[in-house]
């Protein structure tokens, strides 16, 4: 019976065992007929014929331990016969087994990754009960602020489009319809300076929840109590409540803690304690560092007004359970009406009946999408790269396996003569695979565990902070890698099974392993061997040719001439207006602190600016050329500065001057009007410094020093424009957004707002940081430093996604660069042993032992020389995709693809080596009787 | 009928294979052509006949079909498969040695 049909028959023990009934049936019957056949009565009959039937219970228990037992005996057999093989080639085994602990652990460490961003459930009790509500329409809302943090995929487009940031009395009147059970609102806090323990720091990710928030959720506290109700009432003591993970990096996860006050943007809160470790806030993939109650963002948000709690302001993102009896279809009718009713009969309205508005009612599973997008995209690039090492690890596997059995091709056919059969023989080396496998998925357990962590670094652009969800390993995960070792199993085990059954007997039991004549089958079994190869060299090609496109690439942002010296540079970012400060205040805070700041031993210069050269950060300004046409806009990069900004960074002055103090007290004029207030033409115009780049585009072949720009063109002819820019000096190109792009016209101006400071220190920049933090925390202890590192990391955090493709395809190229040695070193060595007696033949007729070297080494040449060619081929196609990417450095660039073959070359010259010696050793006469 | 004779297992796999050598049968056809053919010595009853079919499948030696019977019932006719015959000649073989090496054994005296 085949193994198939008898692996089938156990599961169809139910089948398997009417089947029995029924015979027993049939025989007993043909029993009692024979009896009446004898002249017994019909009762008669059947009483004799039970009595010497017997039991058929023990019957049907002995057969049933017939089918299992022999089951179980084949099984137990292969799993000896295949430990016993695997122990015979230990080197083997140990090779394969962490090759496959890699590549199944990075598979299964990826996917646990992935599983807690797009499966994990959401953090609070009955997740599924749990529902979003998102509006939609066809155009886009007039009058309407809004205000979004990522929580769900909102499309704020002129058309069709959506979102779930709604306003607060649109969430107050859904509350009181009945249609709730419980429902709360949520709602990201713009930046907060946190001050109060210890030095000031900044949170990005604070958060405001309405008074049921926790209850819905049913979140557990790990200290002190969470937000109630009572906390969520206008006038009520501020309270707050900590994240886990922040509550241990900020406070050291002291219980000290719970009770502390803290100032938030100047305003007193009171910790009253800590959210459990398992809630990082509800959206996936969306850390929150601390909740307050909605109520408090009024003392909290800068520049907050009381029209932002009207229907113009649409900020909360709302969550809540429906009642029972509630159906989706009855709370979106319901809400749908609530909202058109707000919307279109508000003061301005914000629909007209033509735009449709409606609110969906979204399982919060699916709408709260939040941040995984973002993480989701550099996790499937990764994917793919890991597929790909397992894919060539089993193509190696399968090849070292393909030599292995090869060499029982005379045992295999031995067994087939006296009879054995097919399937059992290719069921015990699939056996053998799957021990393999298993052994390797079992490791690649404890690989995927640490290489989560791993691969969520280098992941993650900020390279650094725990992730916002814990990739443990949970059943999902378990079953994948159950599910990836079995697929792997059979995938490296099968060609070679299959192959080592094709085995033609006769010549197979003549000759054995040692004939250079061979039949079919083995001329066919080395051109696979040969295949594999050349396909593991090629990807190996193709690899380290992106890693070394992708290298350069790197190498060349960093060594771009960015038009200023980034060398020994600090920055850091200030946000005085979160500290209180009103906008006069802060021009005299940023001078004082650039006059200390430079004073002190191991700055050599400090200055600011609006923002720092290279944080990707942009502005830009429409403006008028005097003499063109009037609703011709130009446009120009926009860079307020302060004193020194050029000397600081080395940024060439090439004509003119740099600002004085009449330019900043201009400047600080301008700033210190109210926000509303209309444009005066005829105040004095603010001077600028342009770079050459604008002169080229604007003032090609003209003196641009004196020259005045006037303001943009303005949709209302008649409304009044600012005074514009007179230029004041030319300064050399230096990149303001990022490395990559070409150099934007730019025009520097004075700085009189929030702005960002660069310091030259003479030693490591990074050593000057608590000395800095100090000065600015004696100078207002309210006052946070965001944003702090070296010019070089910042630069480095703009080139994330080309170092990470860098490092996967360095890592992997390596990888693959090992295992096509190890294939060809397989390859060769199985050669030689192959082809042993045809060596013995040849040096016994005369041939000299370089001839034999330069046999073997020919044929790894050859191979490595075929999987150069594709696999230079290969690469261009896959480069093509990259060419994005790519800076100053072509696809196909010659010196890469040079540098490369070389080194596979050497590579494969070094497999040569111990085969090509072992067959140099072979002694003619034990060759000749080599069988 | 005569004693009931206890057979070892293997000897009633070899029973069964040679009669099924002569043409597919079902399970009690077996049990009675052996009863039949050994003049009722030997009596196969179905606590060990069903198992030792059941492990004849296993084996691969026999195959199982099922089919009508004589008297238009359904039942399961068991026929000898390749490895069967294979099996059935290398069994013949070891049997006969065994025996004449008994035979030996037992003249001396």
């Amino acid at each position: 019976m085949s193994f198939g049909k008898r692996f089938r028959a156990i599961f169809k023990a139910s089948g398997a065992q009417s089947d029995l009934n029924e015979e027993l049936r049939f025989h007993l019957e043909k029993e009692v007929e024979q009896n009446i056949a004898r002249g017994m009565s019909a009762e008669e009959a059947r009483r004799q014929a039970l009595i010497a039937f017997g039991g058929v219970q023990q019957t049907r228990e002995n057969v049933r331990r017939v089918r299992w037992s022999h089951f179980a005996e084949v099984l137990t057999q292969d799993l000896r016969y295949g430990r016993r093989m695997l122990l015979k080639s230990p080197g083997f085994t140990v090779i394969a087994v962490l090759t496959l602990a890699l590549g199944i652990g990075m598979n299964s460490a990826i996917f646990s990754l992935i599983d807690a961003v797009l499966f994990r459930a959401l953090p609070a009790q009955h997740p599924e009960e749990l529902v979003v509500l998102k509006w939609h329409a066809r155009h886009r809302a007039k009058n309407v602020g809004n205000r979004s943090y990522g929580d769900c995929a909102a499309r704020i487009t002129a058309d069709n489009p959506s979102g779930c940031s709604l306003s607060l009395p649109f969430f107050n009147e859904a509350g009181s319809q009945g249609l709730f059970s419980d429902v709360a609102a949520m709602a990201g806090a713009l930046q907060l300076d946190i001050s109060g323990n210890g030095a000031a720091s900044i949170v990005n990710d604070g958060q405001f929840v309405s008074s049921g928030f926790f209850r819905m959720l049913g979140t557990k506290a790990a200290a002190g109590r969470l937000l109630q109700p009572s906390d969520d009432v206008i006038g009520a003591s501020p309270a707050l409540v900590l994240s886990h993970s922040y509550w241990q990096t900020a406070f050291g996860g002291s219980a000290e803690a719970v009770g502390k006050t803290v100032r938030l943007n100047g305003q007193p809160f009171t910790i009253v304690g800590v959210a459990d470790a398992n809630f990082t806030g509800l959206t996936p993939g969306h850390r929150v560092d601390l909740w307050m109650p909605l109520s408090t963002s009024r003392l909290v948000t800068p520049r907050w007004t009381p029209e932002d709690e009207s229907g113009k302001l649409w900020w909360l993102v709302i969550v809540g359970r429906l009642k029972d009896g509630v159906t989706v279809q009855q709370a979106h009718s319901a809400l749908t009406l609530l909202f058109q009713n707000l919307t279109e009969h508000a003061e301005k309205p914000y629909f007209t009946e033509a735009d449709a508005p409606n609110i969906e009612v979204l399982p919060a599973q699916q709408g709260l999408v939040g941040g995984s997008k973002n993480i989701l995209q550099p996790l499937y690039l990764m994917m793919m790269a890991v597929a790909l090492v397992l894919l060539i690890a089993c193509a190696n596997i399968a090849g070292l396996l393909l030599a292995r059995s090869a060499a029982r091709t005379r045992e295999i056919a031995v067994r087939l003569t006296l009879g054995a059969r097919r399937g059992r023989l290719i069921s015990q080396l699939l056996v053998e695979s799957l021990l393999l496998s298993t052994l390797g998925g079992a490791l690649g357990l404890v690989v995927a565990h640490w290489g989560a962590q791993a691969l969520w670094s280098l992941a993650n652009r900020d390279g650094s902070g725990p992730p916002p969800f814990n990739p443990h390993l949970d059943w999902r995960v378990l079953i994948f890698t159950a599910a990836i070792a079995l697929v792997t199993g059979v995938l490296f085990g099968l060609a070679p099974a299959l192959r080592s059954l094709r085995v033609d007997l006769a010549p197979a039991l003549k000759t054995g392993s040692g004939s250079s004549d061979a039949g079919a089958p083995r001329a066919k079994w080395y051109g696979m061997g040969n295949t594999l190869v050349v396909a593991q060299v090629s990807l190996a090609i193709v690899a380290l040719v992106t890693a070394g496109l992708l290298v350069r690439t790197l190498r060349n942002l960093k060594n771009a001439d960015l038009g200023f010296d980034s060398d020994h540079l600090l920055v850091f970012s200030l946000d005085p207006i979160l500290a209180g400060y009103k906008s006069a205040q802060i021009d005299s805070l940023n001078r004082d602190l650039q006059r200390q700041i430079a004073a002190l031993p191991g700055v050599k210069s400090v200055t600011y600016s609006w923002t720092t050269l290279l944080r990707g950060w942009e502005w830009d300004t429409d403006l008028h050329l005097p003499g063109t046409p009037a609703k011709e806009a130009a446009n120009a990069h926009y860079l307020p500065v302060g004193p020194g900004f050029f000397a600081t960074l080395r940024i060439p002055l090439k004509t003119g001057r740099d600002f004085n103090a009449a330019d900043f007290a201009v400047a600080a004029e301008r700033a210190a009007l109210p926000p509303k207030a209309k444009p005066d033409p005829t105040a004095a115009p603010l001077t600028v410094i342009v770079n050459e780049a604008f002169v080229r585009r604007y003032f090609p072949h003209v003196d641009p020093l004196g020259r005045h720009l006037d303001p943009g063109p303005a949709d209302d002819p008649n409304e009044p424009r600012p005074p514009g820019w007179d230029i004041i000096g030319v300064a050399g190109d230096a990149h303001y957004e990022d490395v990559r792009s070409e150099v934007e016209p730019t025009m520097y101006a004075a700085c009189a707002g929030n702005a960002s400071f660069s310091v030259r220190t003479v030693a490591d920049p990074l050593a000057m940081i608590p000395t800095i933090r100090n000065l600015v925390n004696q100078r207002d202890n309210n006052l946070a430093m965001s944003h702090v590192l070296s010019e070089d990391q910042q630069i480095d955090q703009q080139v994330f996604v080309e170092r990470l493709v860098a490092r996967l395809s360095s890592f992997f190229g390596l990888l693959a660069l090992l295992l096509a040695c190890a294939g060809i070193y397989g390859l060769l060595s199985y050669e030689v042993t192959r082809r042993t007696r045809e060596i013995g033949i040849r040096m016994a007729i005369g041939a000299q032992q370089s001839d034999v070297v330069s046999m073997v080494v020919r044929q790894g040449l050859l191979v490595a020389l075929a999987g150069v060619v594709i696999g230079a081929a290969a690469s261009f196609a896959v480069n093509g995709l990259l060419a994005k990417i790519l800076y100053h450095v072509r696809v196909g660039d010659p010196a890469t693809l040079g540098a490369v073959t070389l080194i596979l070359l050497v590579i494969a010259l070094a497999a040569c080596f111990l085969p090509a010696r072992r067959a140099t050793r072979v002694d003619p006469l034990v060759a000749l009787r080599y069988e | 009928m005569g004693e009931q004779l206890e057979l070892l297992q293997g000897t009633l796999d070899l029973l069964i294979l040679k009669t099924l050598a002569l043409g597919p049968m079902h399970g009690w056809g077996i049990s009675q052509r052996i009863q039949q053919v050994s003049q009722e010595v030997l009596q196969v009853g179905q606590g060990s006949l069903y198992p030792a079919l059941a492990r004849l499948e296993q084996r691969g030696w026999i195959g199982a079909e099922w089919s009508t019977s004589d008297n238009n019932r359904r039942a399961k006719f068991y026929s000898l498969t390749k490895a069967g015959a294979r099996q059935l000649k290398k069994e013949l073989g070891e049997w006969e040695r065994l025996s004449a090496a008994i035979a030996l054994v037992l003249e001396q005296s």
